[in-house]
C-alpha cells in the first residue's frame, strides 16, 4: 500500500514538473523581454532544515522574469546574459539575492525570518515591528493561545496579557467580563469592555470568529497607542488579525477537537435525611407529608447538570498566487453548557479573495464572513438560587408524572427547578454577516492610499415560551414571546500612508477619515399567551388566547442610529534606530453627544529610547535589548451609546401606565428624557512610561510598564431638581476615576538544544483604582449605592458603595462581631454598641473591596523532538468576593421549607440573623488555577501532500487552588457591582479535550 | 500611469469626505421636539402624564404616608422580611426621616405634577387652537396643578410655588398659608370653566376635574383651614358642600360595596373625583399588600400575595355597628368562601393542605428581637385584619399583582360628612334643594346607605369614629386626626420596644435632603 502509494506521489510530481515548465513557457512566451538565445538556470531552494521549499518566488533582478518553486523546491528560469542577480522571495523567511555567474545551477536556502513572523505589532492603520513600539502593546500569537473549549478572543488571551483582567463562567452563552487596567467609567455593559477591530473593521463583532482563524491578537492598552481610535478607545483596542495565504503556498488545514466538560465544583447542601435529621434534632415538627416530604432524596444540583460534550471543526483552505491571493474556512462549533437545556451552536464560513493588478500597484480585495449562532438557555436567575433551596426531600415528579410543586411554600426555594428547566426555555438565533472590501494603491514610492469598506448585519431573534406547566405562568395556558431585531453597521475607511528613509531618518505618516453609521433595533417584540396546548410553542402567535390588553405586550424597543465621522493622523519619526517619536491625534464627531460638545479631539505623543543602539551598549554584551519608551494620550468613551442620550424624548413615562380618555385606556406621552446639549465623552488620560529589555542574547527578555490613567467627565445618570428639568434624571459628564499600576512581563528560553527547548513567560500586574470625584459645582452625589441584593429582610439594602476615595466595587456592609451566648450572630450598630437584633441601614460601613491586587499569569511550553507540552498557571491576588450565596443559604430557622449547607451545621438552631449579609461572608478571592495543560505529539510523515499532523490532549481548570468557599472565585469582576456572588454563578467547568490539526 | 493613480485617490478621498461630514442622523423612531406634539390626540396625550402620574403613586406611596402614620394601616416586619430598610414602621412610630423613600417619592410626584402641569401649559398657549378650546383645557391643566398643590401642602406644609416652565429662579420656600392662598385662588379662578356633571357626561368627566372637583377641594382646604393657616373657615366649606350637593346628577349609591367593587367607574353615582385604575392603569395594589394570601383561591385567582399589611385593633375595634356593611370590608375571624355578592356562603376556607380553618386574629403580637415584627409562622401570618374594601379584582396577574379599582379621592359621602363636621365646628346648617342639612340629618343618610342604627345628637368624636367607618384607608385620615389632634395617639403593642415620636413638627413632612441640595432656596422644616 504505501509502495504504492510513493509511486503515485513519484508518479505525480514528474508529470506536475513538466506541466509547471510547460504553464512557465506559456507564461512567459508573451512576455515581450524573453530572448531565445538566453540560458537556463536551474536549482533547488530548501530551508535551513534541508527541506525543499515550494512556492519561492524567483526573479531576475531589473525585469519581470519570474517563477515559483515547485512542491520540490526546484525552478528553472530562462535568463539572457553572463551575470545576473536572482532575487528569492518567501514570506517568513529573509529574502535572498544571488549573483549568477557562469553557473547554471544554483542551489539556494533561506532562513526564516524570525523577526518577521514574531515581531510584527498591529498599531492601527499599519504595522510596526517590536523594537520600533513606543507604546504598551502586548502582541499575542496563535500558537501561544489558551487551549480548551473558546469561542471568545478574550477567553485565548486569558493569563497571557498584563493588565487584562478577564473573568468567565462556564455559561456557554455568556461573554466573558473584560476589563483592561481597571474599571474607568460608571456606566456597565459595552462602556466597560475594549474595543474591538477585526482585520481593520472598528467594532466587528467577536462573535464572527473562529478561534482557529485568528492569526494574532495584539492588545494596545495605553492612550498613546489608543488614541489613533479616538473615542471608543478608553478601555483598550484589541486588534484580530485572521489568517491569511503567504505567497505561493496552497494550505489546506483540518483541525478539531472534543472535549467533555463537567462542573468543577457543587455546593455541599443536605441530602435529605440530613436535613430530617437536623429537624429532629432540633425539635422542629417533620416536614408535611407527602407535600414537603415524600421519602425522596433529591440532589437538585446534580439533576440539573449533565456532563456536557462540545465539539469543533475547523477547515480552511488558502492559495496565493503571483497576482492574487484566496481562502475561506468553515468552522462548526458545538458547546454544550453543564445546566440541562444550555447551549451554543455556531457555524461560520468565511471567504476572501484579493488580486493585484498594474504591476502590483492596485490591490483589491473582498472578504466574506457569516457567522450563525443558535443559543439555548434557560431562567438562570431562578434555577441558579433553586437548585440550592428546594427542599431535597422532595421528587421533582409526582406519581402520576407531573411535576412536583408547592406554590403556597414559602422561603427561597418556591419553584421545582427541574420544572423550571424544562418548562421554561429561551432561544436565540442570531446571525452575522460582515462584508469587508478594500482597495490599496500605490501612488508614489512609499505613499499609499487605503480605502475599507464594510458592512455588518445581525440579525438577533430572541424567542421565549413559558409553558403551561410552568411555575412562572401558573394558570396562563402558555407565555410566548417572539423578539426580532435587526442591526446594521457600515464603516467606511480612507487613509494615506506615506514611509520613506532618508539616510538615517526614518519617516511614516498616516492621514485619514473614517465615517461609520451603526443603525440597531429596527424589528419588534410580542409578547401573548393562551394556547390550546404547549405543541407549537412560540411557533403561532396567532393561535393565542390573551383574555385581555394587558396580556399583549410590545417591546419598547426603538430604532437608534448613531454617526460617527472622524478624522486622524499619525507621525512617526525615527532616527537612526535609536530614537523614536510618535504623535497622533483623531477628531471624532458623534451624533450621540449633545449638540454643543459632539467634536472632540484626542491628542497623544510618545517617544521611545533604543539604548541598545548606542555605542556604550557594546561594552555591556550581556544585555541584548533595551529601549525605553514613555507617552501621554488622550482617548474617550463614547461606547454603549444610545443614539438619543442627549436628547429631548417624548414618550410613554416609566411605568408604562396609561390613563382613562372619556372611558378609553390611552397611552400617556410626555418627556422621558432630558435634552442635554453639553453632554459629551469621557475622556482617559494616560502616561505610560516602559522599559524592554533583553539579556544573554534575548534568552531572557521581558518589559516593565508603570501607567497612570485618569478618566475625566464620567457620564453618569444624575437626579436633578423637578422645577428646572422636565424629568428628573439628567445624563451628565460629572466625576473623576484614576487608575494607576504597574505591568511586568518576563519570558525566557531556560533550556534550548537541538531536541528539547523550555520557553517560559511570567506578567504579573497591579492596579490601584479609586473613584476620585462624583460631582461638580451643578452636580452632587456623596455617594452612589450599589448592589441591591434581596435577601431575606434586606430587599432595600445596598451592598457596595461607590464613593471618593475608593475603588468601584467597595463592599458596604453589617459588621459581624461573632455569636453570643445564645448562638445568635451580632453585629455592630453604627454607634460601637453590639446587637443580636437586624442591624439597621445606618450601621452599614465600608470594608474591603472587590479590585485584586495582582493578576498573574505563567505560561510553559516544552518541546521535546516531536512531542509538546504547554502548561498555563494563573491567579488573582488580593480580592474579596461577598459570598452572598453562603449568607442566604445559612438560615438554620428555615431548613423548614429550604435546605441548607453543610457550613450550616456548625451554626446555632437558634441564629435567627445568621443569613444577614455582612462582612462575615466577605471571602479571601486570592486564587491560583492550573487553567490548562496540554500535550501534544507532532507527526511529519515523510509523504509530500501532508505537512505536519498534530495529536493533542488538553485539560482546562485542572485544579485550583483557593480558600474561597463558594462554588468558584472566579466570579465577574466587571460592571459596577463587581465581586459578588448571589445564587447567580453559572458553575464553572472542568474541561478534557481531545484535539488534531492537519496541515497539507 | 501614477497622475491617474493620484487623480483616482484624490476623487475617492473628496467624494467619501463629502458625502460624509453630516452628523445629523434623521430620527425614525422616537418623538422629539421637531415632531411633537402637532395633532390634537398629541395634546390629549400630553394631557395624560398629568394623569398617568398622578395614579402611578397615589394608592401606594401616597396612600402610606396618609394611612401608615395613623391607626388605620399597619405593615409590620414578618421575620425579617417586609422591614424593607425600617420604611414601614418609621412611619408607624413617626420617626421617619428626609431619607425615607416616600418622603422622596411623593415630593418627586407631586412637583413633577405640577411641572407636567406648568410645562403643558406653555404647550398648549403655543399650539394653534381656538382660543376656547385653550382655555378650557388650561382650566382644566390649573384644577390638576392646584389638587398637586393640595397634596403637597397637606403633606409637607411649607412648599415652592412654581407657577411656570421652566423656572428663571429656583423657587424658594413659601409658607403653608401662602400656598394655602394660592390654591384656593387658582381653584376659584377656574371653577366657572370646568365642566359641570351632567347625565350625559359622566364618562367625559370621569377622572378629570370638574366643578364640583374643584368645590369639594375648596370644601377641604375650608374644613382644615384652621390647621393650614391659623384661620377657621367653616362657614365657607359649608357653602363649598351646598355648591355640590344641589347637582342632583351626584347621589349616593344604594351599596356601599359597588363604589370599590373592580368594575367601579362613572357609573358610580357619588364618585366626584377618583383615580381610575385597571390591569393597563398600574398604581393600585390593595391586593397585593391588604389581602390575606391563603384566601386567594377562595376568592377565585391564583398569585401569590404579600402577607404584611393589615389594620390595627383598636381601629377595627370601632366597627362595632350592628348590620353595618363596612364592617364587612374587613377579614376578621373565621373565614368562609364569598357567595359573589358580598355576602359569604357556610363553606370554610382552609390553609392549604389541612382541614384547619383560616381564622383572621385582630391582635398584633410583636416577637421581640426584631422591630416591629410579626414573625412569620402560620399563626402570627393569621394576625392583624386585612382588607378587601377594594374588593380582589379577578384578572389580577402575578407579575403585576394590580387591582382595577379605581380609588375615590373625594366622593358625595365626604361633601356631607365634612359639611356635617363643619356645622358641628360652628357653621350653620343650611338647606339644600329644599331639605334643611343638619349634622344628623348628613349623618343618617350615610348611615342609613350602610344599613347601621341612626344617630341622634352627634359629636365631633362621634362623627370622627364615622369617618373612619367610612372612608378606612381611602387616604384622609392622617388629615383627620391631625384636624382632630390625634395625630400623636399612640396604641403600643404588645412587647412594643420602639415608641413613637410626638413631637406635632411631625404633622408635616420633611423635605427630602436631596432635593434641597438641588434647590438651595428650599428651607427644612422645623424639627428636621
Amino acid at each position: 500500500m504505501k509502495q504504492i502509494y510513493h509511486r503515485f506521489i513519484n508518479g505525480l510530481s514528474h508529470h506536475s514538473r513538466q506541466w509547471i515548465m510547460l504553464l512557465c513557457a506559456i507564461v512567459f512566451s508573451v512576455s515581450p523581454a524573453l530572448s531565445q538565445t538566453g540560458r537556463t538556470i536551474r536549482g533547488t531552494v530548501t530551508d535551513e532544515k534541508n527541506q525543499p521549499l515550494p512556492g519561492v518566488s524567483v526573479l531576475v533582478a531589473g525585469t519581470n522574469t519570474g517563477v515559483m518553486t515547485d512542491v520540490n523546491g526546484a525552478y528553472s528560469l530562462s535568463v539572457t546574459g553572463n551575470i545576473v542577480t536572482l532575487k528569492f522571495s518567501f514570506i517568513g523567511y529573509l529574502p535572498k539575492d544571488v549573483k549568477v555567474g557562469a553557473d547554471n545551477t544554483v542551489n539556494v536556502s533561506l532562513l526564516p525570518d524570525a523577526r518577521q513572523l514574531k515581531d510584527v505589532v498591529v498599531i492601527g492603520y499599519g504595522t510596526s515591528s517590536k523594537k520600533d513600539v513606543t507604546g504598551a502593546i502586548t502582541s499575542v500569537k496563535a500558537e501561544e493561545f489558551n487551549a480548551g473549549v473558546l469561542t471568545t478572543p478574550a477567553e485565548l488571551l486569558q493569563g497571557k496579557v498584563a493588565g487584562l483582567n478577564i473573568t468567565k463562567s462556564g455559561d456557554p452563552n455568556k461573554q466573558p467580563a473584560t476589563i483592561l487596567r481597571g474599571p474607568s467609567t460608571l456606566r456597565e455593559g459595552a462602556a466597560q469592555q475594549p474595543f474591538y477591530v477585526i482585520d481593520g473593521v472598528p467594532g466587528a463583532s467577536i462573535d464572527l470568529l473562529a478561534p482557529a482563524d485568528i492569526e494574532s491578537i495584539d492588545v494596545l492598552k495605553d492612550a498613546s497607542s489608543t488614541a489613533i481610535y479616538g473615542s471608543r478607545a478608553a478601555n483598550g483596542v484589541i486588534i484580530v488579525t485572521t489568517r491569511r495565504s503567504r505567497a505561493g503556498q496552497t494550505r489546506l488545514t483540518y483541525s478539531a477537537y472534543g472535549a467533555m466538560e463537567k462542573v468543577s465544583k457543587s455546593i455541599d447542601m443536605l441530602t435529605a435525611d440530613e436535613l430530617r435529621k437536623y429537624l429532629a434534632d432540633n425539635g422542629v415538627a417533620p416536614l408535611a407529608k407527602p407535600l414537603d416530604d415524600d421519602g425522596s432524596n433529591t440532589n437538585w444540583q446534580q439533576l440539573a447538570q449533565k456532563t456536557s460534550y462540545s465539539q469543533n471543526h475547523n477547515l480552511s483552505y488558502s492559495g496565493a498566487g503571483n497576482n492574487a491571493e484566496y481562502g475561506a474556512s468553515v468552522n462548526y462549533f458545538k458547546n454544550d453548557g453543564i445546566l440541562k437545556n444550555t447551549s451554543l451552536e455556531r457555524t461560520i464560513f468565511k471567504g476572501y479573495i484579493n488580486q493585484r493588478f498594474f504591476n502590483d500597484k492596485l490591490k483589491l480585495g473582498i472578504t466574506i464572513t457569516n457567522s450563525g449562532t443558535k443559543s439555548d438557555d434557560i431562567v438562570q436567575s431562578q434555577v441558579l438560587s433553586g437548585i440550592l433551596f428546594y427542599l431535597p426531600t422532595v421528587s421533582p415528579f409526582n406519581p402520576d408524572g407531573s411535576y412536583k410543586e408547592n406554590f403556597a411554600r414559602t422561603g427561597s426555594g418556591t419553584l421545582n427547578p427541574l420544572s423550571l428547566i424544562d418548562n421554561n426555555f429561551i432561544k436565540t438565533d442570531n446571525n452575522k454577516t460582515l462584508i469587508n472590501g478594500f482597495a490599496s494603491v500605490d501612488i508614489l514610492k512609499g505613499l499609499k492610499f487605503t480605502l475599507n469598506g464594510s458592512t455588518q448585519k445581525d440579525q438577533n431573534n430572541v424567542n421565549t415560551y413559558f409553558n403551561s406547566k410552568s411555575g412562572l405562568a401558573v394558570g396562563l395556558g402558555g407565555v410566548a414571546n417572539r423578539t426580532a431585531y435587526k442591526s446594521t453597521s457600515d464603516v467606511v475607511e480612507a487613509f494615506l500612508n506615506y514611509d520613506r528613509e532618508f539616510g538615517l531618518h526614518s519617516v511614516k505618516l498616516l492621514g485619514g477619515y473614517s465615517y461609520q453609521q451603526d443603525r440597531t433595533n429596527d424589528g419588534f417584540g410580542v409578547q401573548t399567551q393562551g394556547f390550546s396546548n404547549d405543541n407549537l410553542t412560540f411557533n403561532n402567535l396567532f393561535l393565542s388566547n390573551p383574555s385581555n390588553l394587558a396580556q399583549i405586550k410590545f417591546d419598547p424597543n426603538y430604532i437608534s442610529t448613531l454617526r460617527l465621522i472622524s478624522y486622524y493622523g499619525r507621525v512617526q519619526y525615527q532616527y537612526n534606530d535609536k530614537y523614536l517619536f510618535q504623535a497622533s491625534l483623531r477628531e471624532d464627531g458623534s451624533s450621540a453627544f449633545g449638540i454643543n460638545q459632539r467634536h472632540g479631539y484626542f491628542p497623544a505623543a510618545s517617544v521611545g529610547w533604543r539604548i541598545i543602539s548606542e555605542k556604550f551598549m557594546e561594552k555591556l554584551p550581556v544585555i541584548s535589548d533595551l529601549k525605553l519608551r514613555a507617552g501621554y494620550g488622550v482617548s474617550g468613551n463614547s461606547l454603549g451609546f444610545d443614539a438619543f442620550t442627549a436628547q429631548l424624548i417624548y414618550g410613554i413615562p416609566p411605568g408604562g401606565g396609561k390613563f382613562l380618555n372619556n372611558g378609553v385606556i390611552t397611552n400617556p406621552i410626555g418627556p422621558v428624557r432630558n435634552d442635554n446639549p453639553d453632554l459629551k465623552w469621557e475622556s482617559t488620560a494616560t502616561t505610560n512610561i516602559g522599559l524592554d529589555f533583553g539579556l544573554f542574547n534575548n534568552r531572557l527578555t521581558g518589559s516593565v510598564d508603570y501607567y497612570i490613567k485618569k478618566t475625566s467627565d464620567l457620564i453618569y445618570t444624575y437626579q436633578v431638581s423637578t422645577t428646572q428639568y422636565f424629568y428628573p434624571l439628567l445624563t451628565a459628564n460629572v466625576g473623576k476615576i484614576k487608575n494607576s499600576g504597574i505591568e511586568v512581563v518576563l519570558n525566557a528560553i531556560p533550556v534550548k538544544s537541538k531536541s528539547f527547548t523550555w520557553r517560559t513567560s511570567f506578567n504579573v500586574s497591579h492596579n490601584k483604582n479609586v473613584v476620585e470625584s462624583l460631582s461638580n459645582a451643578t452636580f452632587a452625589v456623596n455617594n452612589i449605592q450599589s448592589a441591591q441584593l434581596g435577601g431575606k429582610g434586606q430587599s432595600g439594602n445596598y451592598s457596595q458603595v461607590i464613593q471618593p476615595g475608593y475603588a468601584i466595587g467597595t463592599y458596604y456592609l453589617w459588621h459581624y462581631l461573632g455569636k453570643n451566648a445564645n448562638g445568635v450572630s451580632t453585629y455592630q450598630k453604627a454607634d460601637g454598641s453590639t446587637t443580636a437584633a437586624q442591624p439597621l441601614t445606618t450601621d452599614q460601613r465600608i470594608t474591603g473591596n472587590a479590585q485584586p491586587k495582582f493578576v498573574y499569569g505563567w505560561s510553559n511550553s516544552f518541546n521535546y523532538k516531536s512531542f509538546d507540552f504547554n502548561f498555563l498557571v494563573r491567579g488573582v491576588y488580593g480580592n474579596q468576593i461577598l459570598n452572598a450565596t453562603l449568607a442566604s443559604l445559612n438560615n438554620p430557622a428555615d431548613s423548614k421549607f429550604q435546605n441548607i449547607p453543610r457550613f450550616t451545621l456548625g451554626e446555632s438552631f437558634k441564629d435567627i440573623n445568621g443569613y444577614l449579609i455582612s462582612d462575615r461572608f466577605l471571602e479571601s478571592g486570592s486564587y491560583l488555577r492550573l487553567d490548562n495543560a496540554t500535550l501534544g505529539y507532532t507527526i511529519r510523515p515523510n509523504v509530500k501532500a501532508i505537512k505536519n499532523i498534530r495529536l493533542y490532549l488538553s485539560g482546562n481548570n485542572i485544579f485550583v487552588i483557593t480558600k474561597y468557599r463558594g462554588v468558584d472565585p472566579e466570579i465577574n469582576i466587571g460592571g459596577l457591582t463587581p465581586g459578588i456572588d448571589n445564587k447567580d454563578f453559572y458553575p464553572k467547568t472542568r474541561t478534557f479535550s481531545v484535539g488534531v490539526t492537519a496541515s497539507f | 500611469m501614477k497622475k491617474i493613480f493620484i487623480l483616482c485617490a484624490s476623487i475617492a478621498v473628496l467624494a467619501g469626505a463629502y458625502s460624509c461630514t453630516k452628523l445629523d442622523v434623521p430620527v425614525e423612531s422616537q418623538y422629539v421636539k421637531s415632531n411633537f406634539p402637532v395633532t390634537d390626540a398629541d395634546y390629549n396625550a400630553l394631557l395624560g402624564t398629568i394623569y398617568s402620574n398622578l395614579s402611578s403613586n397615589y394608592a401606594v406611596p401616597y396612600w402610606r404616608m396618609q394611612e401608615l402614620s395613623t391607626d388605620e394601616a399597619i405593615l409590620p416586619a414578618r421575620d425579617g422580611n417586609f422591614d424593607d430598610g425600617g420604611q414601614y414602621r418609621q412611619l408607624h412610630y413617626h420617626t421617619w426621616t428626609f431619607d425615607h423613600p416616600n418622603v422622596i417619592t411623593i415630593w418627586q410626584w407631586g412637583f413633577g405634577g405640577v411641572n407636567t402641569c406648568n410645562r403643558i401649559i406653555s404647550l398648549i398657549n403655543a399650539s394653534p387652537s381656538t382660543e376656547a378650546k385653550k382655555a378650557s383645557t388650561i382650566a382644566e391643566v390649573r384644577a390638576m396643578r392646584a389638587l398637586y398643590n393640595y397634596f403637597m401642602m397637606d403633606l409637607y406644609g411649607n412648599i415652592p410655588l412654581i407657577t411656570e416652565f421652566p423656572v428663571a429662579t429656583q423657587p424658594a420656600t413659601q409658607t403653608r398659608a401662602k400656598a394655602y392662598e394660592y390654591i384656593e385662588s387658582e381653584l376659584k379662578s377656574v371653577v366657572q370653566l370646568l365642566p359641570a356633571k351632567t347625565s350625559a357626561n359622566a364618562t367625559l368627566t370621569y377622572g378629570r376635574p370638574t366643578k364640583a372637583m374643584a368645590f369639594a377641594l375648596l370644601e377641604k382646604m375650608y374644613l382644615n383651614a384652621q390647621v393650614y393657616t391659623g384661620t377657621a373657615k367653616y362657614t365657607e366649606a359649608v357653602a363649598m358642600a351646598d355648591s355640590v350637593l344641589k347637582n342632583t346628577n351626584y347621589s349616593l349609591d344604594a351599596k356601599y360595596r359597588d363604589i370599590f367593587l373592580p368594575n367601579n367607574g362613572p357609573q358610580i353615582n357619588e364618585t366626584i373625583f377618583a383615580i381610575p385604575y385597571d390591569q393597563q392603569i398600574p398604581g393600585n395594589q390593595f391586593t397585593r399588600f391588604g389581602f390575606f394570601y391563603y384566601l386567594v383561591q377562595a376568592y377565585g385567582f391564583n398569585v401569590g400575595l404579600s402577607i404584611a399589611m393589615s389594620t390595627t385593633p383598636e381601629f377595627y375595634n370601632r366597627f362595632n355597628l350592628a348590620g353595618d356593611a363596612r364592617t364587612k370590608t374587613w377579614l376578621a375571624g373565621p373565614q368562609f368562601a364569598p357567595d359573589g355578592n358580598g355576602g359569604f356562603t357556610s363553606q370554610p376556607v382552609y390553609y392549604p393542605g389541612t382541614t384547619t380553618q383560616i381564622v383572621i386574629e385582630p391582635k398584633l403580637t410583636l416577637v421581640p428581637g426584631k422591630p416591629m415584627d410579626l414573625g412569620n409562622t402560620i399563626a402570627s401570618q393569621s394576625e392583624g385584619v386585612r382588607s378587601m374594601k377594594y374588593y380582589p379584582d379577578p384578572t389580577i396577574i402575578q407579575a403585576t399583582r394590580l387591582n382595577g379599582n379605581d380609588v375615590p379621592v373625594f366622593r358625595l359621602a365626604d361633601v356631607m360628612m365634612m359639611k356635617a363636621e363643619a356645622i358641628l365646628r360652628g357653621a350653620a346648617a343650611t338647606s339644600v334643594n329644599g331639605e334643611l342639612q343638619t349634622p344628623d340629618v348628613l349623618i343618617n343618610k350615610i348611615r342609613a346607605r350602610a344599613g347601621a342604627p341612626a344617630v341622634a345628637g352627634i359629636d365631633l368624636a362621634g362623627l370622627l369614629d364615622e369617618r373612619a367607618r367610612e372612608f378606612s384607608w381611602e387616604a384622609w385620615r392622617r388629615n383627620d386626626l391631625i384636624r382632630f389632634g390625634q395625630y400623636e395617639v399612640e396604641y403600643p403593642l404588645p412587647n412594643d420596644v420602639l415608641t413613637m415620636n410626638k413631637d406635632v413638627n411631625r404633622r408635616l413632612f420633611p423635605i427630602p435632603a436631596q432635593e434641597i441640595k438641588l434647590n438651595p432656596n428650599l428651607v427644612q422644616n422645623p424639627g428636621y
